[in-house]
């Protein structure tokens, strides 16, 4: 008995694994676009969104599914120093080493000098943390059709990122990943569950109690995993503690949600 | 392990916060209603009027506190209309951004309204000047928003150049995610007739991106053509399943969305 809430507990540890991608409506359609726009040559792909709404996942599941069928390259984490960039690249890309330091120019000789007909996709995540100069530079270096780019990036006050300078031009296409719908966020909670065989817990969820968990997280799905992790933690909690209360277990209660939400912050008390 | 003790307690005070207030109303109207039926049967039964009447002060006294709480911005905006008024008699110059400013906001009108008000007001402040403001530091602020009003307009010529500037952007290289800003920013500013244009050209270079076509239909319907915005939305929703577009068209139909 005891397992069960702490495998659920487990599926909603927030990590980022292409294998635990749950395929979700709007997503896919977005997904499907995206696949197709890689085809398309020049196009550079910006995909934005708040935090927790799935940009991580998404670039993991494109990065899995491509690598199959062509070059691509996933990084995850920023390299933030220019010289680095080009390097990283070079090495990864063009299988070049280079020892000292790399400028711009003479980066784009390597990248000349190695053209060959499958272009490699470059799949960039968090690059808002790239500098303005280096952003100009993927900007240039996709202009020669030689490296295609998919980058990933927080949308921070309103929509005024996309108004931002470098996305002005019309090689950029932007894609924006938005917060779950309840009924999304059903689908994504059952589906979740039931990939790990807990299917007593994804029955726990009915439409009231996603209503409710909806309502605490807008449909964002790193804090839903923050809620469901504290909720099931709960429930093994109840479990073992000596005056276990009777705590039902066929549907989830408004106040153990909330009890979650105030244990992970979301509501504040 | 969680503190499941320590947590249960956190979550009773917050229950207990969250219903304060109702209980509060639940309660003073429920006294209020046995003050107003003890009177109407009256005087037969002695006994039950001393307890009534001790608990009513009470539970008044703490509504009006609880009431008291929300008049404080409403005094706030009484004093800022004084200035707007005052601005007018003092310099003639802003009759020039009144006339600006009267296509874009509609809540200017509401203060033209509350004139009367607010010409008592202007007099009152104006005589006990210096006595008032060594008692309270609240009336202070009063005497400053000449500045201020000036600060509300620049402020709203800059999101208005804004607009412009990502309009001239948007001229010369026909990115739809700068109409679908200028777009969401026109409906912000309650110009509909300019969000359902942008919107439109947004829909024309391409029509896949869901919330322009929301922005589309929102306009439409503030624009009274709420015909014209479902047939629309059920187009879009045909072609796309956008969720989006579905809450919306539902919201449009149940009246919640006007
Ligand atoms: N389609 C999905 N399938 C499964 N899990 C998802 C999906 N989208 C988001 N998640 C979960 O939500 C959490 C937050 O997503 P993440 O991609 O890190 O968001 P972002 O990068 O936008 O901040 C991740 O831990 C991930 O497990
Ligand atoms: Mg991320």
């Amino acid at each position: 008995m005891n397992s069960i809430f702490v495998n659920s507990k487990n599926v909603f540890l927030d990590i980022v694994n292409a294998k635990d991608y749950i395929q979700l409506d709007q997503v896919s359609t977005i997904y499907q676009a995206l696949k197709d726009s890689i085809k398309k040559p020049l196009k550079m792909i910006l995909l934005y969104g708040k935090p927790g709404t799935g940009k991580s996942m998404f670039l993991n599941k494109l990065y899995k599914d491509l690598s199959s069928t062509q070059k691509v390259y996933l990084y995850q984490t920023p390299i933030l120093d220019e010289s680095e960039f080009y390097k990283t690249l070079a090495q990864d890309l063009f299988e070049t080493k280079y020892s000292g330091e790399l400028n711009f120019t003479q980066f784009m000789k390597i990248v000349e000098s190695k053209k060959t007909e499958d272009i490699p996709v470059v799949l960039l995540d968090e690059a808002q943390l790239y500098s303005e100069v280096l952003m100009e530079k993927i900007r240039l270096l996709s202009d020669t059709r030689t490296v295609k780019f998919v980058i990933t990036l927080h949308k921070t006050e309103k929509e005024d990122i996309i108004a931002k300078e470098h996305f002005q031009t019309r090689i950029w296409e932007t894609i924006e990943l938005e917060n779950a719908s309840s009924i999304e966020l059903k689908i994504y909670i059952q589906k979740k569950l039931m990939k790990a065989n807990c299917f007593d817990s994804a029955n726990m969820f009915t439409n009231k109690a996603v209503n409710k968990i909806h309502k605490i997280t807008n449909g964002n799905y790193r804090d839903t995993n923050k809620l469901l992790y504290t909720l099931f933690e709960l429930y093994e909690s109840y479990e073992s503690s000596n005056h276990h209360r009777a705590i039902r277990t066929n549907n989830i209660s408004n106040k153990i949600i909330e009890m979650s939400a105030i244990h992970t912050g979301l509501i504040d008390a | 392990m969680l503190n499941i003790t320590d947590l249960e307690k956190r979550w009773i005070r917050y229950k207990v916060k969250f219903y304060i207030p109702h209980l509060s109303i639940f309660i003073s109207l429920s006294v209020i209603l046995s003050i107003f039926f003890s009177f109407s049967n009256n005087t037969q039964e002695p006994n039950d009027i001393p307890h009534v009447v001790k608990e009513e002060p009470l539970l008044v006294a703490s509504k009006e506190s609880k009431i008291k709480v929300t008049p404080v911005p409403i005094s706030k905006q009484e004093t800022r209309v004084i200035h707007s008024t005052k601005k007018v008699k003092l310099s003639p110059s802003l009759d020039f951004m009144k006339k600006m400013q009267n296509s874009i906001q509609p809540y200017y009108n509401n203060e033209v309204s509350n004139k009367p008000y607010t010409v008592q007001k202007v007099q009152k402040v104006e005589a006990p000047k210096i006595e008032v403001v060594e008692k309270e530091k609240v009336l202070i602020p009063e005497y400053i928003p000449p500045v201020k009003v000036k600060k509300i307009s620049i402020k709203r010529q800059n999101t208005q150049n804004d607009i412009y500037e990502i309009i001239t952007r948007f001229k010369k290289n026909n990115n739809p995610a700068l109409s679908l800003f200028v777009a969401k920013k026109y409906y912000e500013l309650g110009d509909y007739q300019q969000a359902y244009n942008y919107a439109l050209i947004t829909n024309k270079i391409n029509m896949e991106i869901e919330s322009s076509w929301i922005i589309f239909t929102k306009s439409l319907v503030k624009l009274g053509k709420r015909d014209k915005a479902i047939s629309t939305l059920k187009k879009y929703i045909k072609q796309s399943h956008s969720s989006g577009a579905r809450i919306l068209l539902d919201e449009i139909y149940a009246g919640r969305f006007k």
